[in-house]
């Protein structure tokens, strides 16, 4: 549990009030992938005051990642990302435990116990499937991904929900680097962030519902699934 | 007789959901309804609606032999249809067809 911090949350906790700030507090939550998304998504939940926040990369930063991935800078060529992110988080809020996991998802890895939900910040569809299935039952899964200046957020909850891979079927990897612009990165890494804090409020908005949001014409729509 | 017009019965259709690059193509509209008749699937609603359409689309949707692409996913009534009959699903009145290609990268 992070400490209370009035002064540190002073902002926020005019907006959503204590109960919400002490459910945030006690949260542990999986970032599955810290490159784009991830980045984004773990950095506003550590500032938000999320009590532990599990790590899982096996990728080493990158030049063309930096024009999207905020967590890295040109001093991090070459190291791995988890372990950066990790140094970086802890000096945005050094109440948040940060656990690093080396390890791709999908491999022989497996996922700490005691998580409340995933973030699946990942890049690669067969990833995300086999991340849901790793995924304890009744626990949330928030899949966001992005292409482009478009992308999704969709809250799952394991054993209630229909399965990701029933939803997505028939979706496999583009060929080639996926195109996609910093601007529409950081908005769903936003939204993401945005509907995970929900989630451990107890309140999600996207629950068995995709947000689609197009950043080429500006709008935002559900997809109920 | 007044008001007589607005109890005339809704002919029946099937509502296209449109969604990402798809909408982008179709000038940023979201929802196209088109008329169905009893025996639809999902195939002949996609040809009706490419027929409607001033632009084609249906290439993003499907290969040249017909075959569903790996990009965007069709949903009837919140199900992929991977999991219902696939191109052959039976459409009914009502029905909401929807056509999301999802953002792979992250």
């Amino acid at each position: 549990m992070v400490p209370h911090d009035p002064e540190r949350y002073s902002r926020q906790l005019l907006f959503w009030g204590e109960q919400t700030q002490r459910l945030i507090g006690k949260g542990a939550l999986l970032i599955a992938g810290v490159g784009g998304l991830g980045a984004t998504v773990s950095q506003i939940l550590a500032r938000a005051g999320v009590a532990r926040l599990h790590l899982v990369d096996d990728g080493v930063v990158e030049l063309s990642d930096l024009q999207r991935q905020s967590l890295y800078g040109e001093c991090d060529l070459g190291r791995k990302k988890v372990m950066v992110a990790k140094e970086r988080l802890r000096q945005i809020n050094s109440a948040v435990e940060v656990v690093a996991h080396d390890y791709r998802i999908g491999g022989t890895g497996t996922l700490p116990e005691g998580i409340d939900g995933v973030a699946d910040c990942l890049d690669n569809f067969a990833g995300r499937f086999a991340l849901y299935r790793a995924v304890p039952e009744g626990r949330f899964f928030l899949h966001g991904g992005v292409q482009g200046n478009q992308g999704q957020v969709l809250t799952l909850i394991k054993g209630a929900s229909r399965p990701l891979e029933e939803i997505l079927a028939g979706c496999r990897q583009p060929e080639g680097i996926i195109p996609v612009t910093p601007g529409s990165v950081f908005v769903i890494a936003g939204l993401m962030a945005q509907e995970l804090l929900e989630n451990l409020a107890g309140t999600p908005k996207l629950l068995d519902r995709f947000l689609v949001v197009d950043l080429a014409a500006f709008t935002f729509s559900f997809l109920e699934v | 007789m007044p008001g007589s017009c607005s109890s005339l019965p809704k002919p029946p259709a099937v509502r296209v959901q449109i969604y990402g690059l798809l909408r982008l193509l179709l000038g940023g509209r979201e929802v196209l309804e088109i008329p169905w008749q009893e025996g639809d699937t999902v195939g002949s609603a996609l040809e009706k609606f490419q027929a409607a359409l001033p632009v084609p689309v249906n290439h993003r949707l499907l290969d040249a032999a017909g075959a569903l692409h790996q990009g965007t996913i069709i949903l009837v009534n919140r199900r992929n249809i991977l999991h219902l009959d696939g191109l052959g699903t039976v459409l009914h009145d009502g029905d909401v067809l929807a056509l999301f290609p999802p953002g792979a990268g992250g």
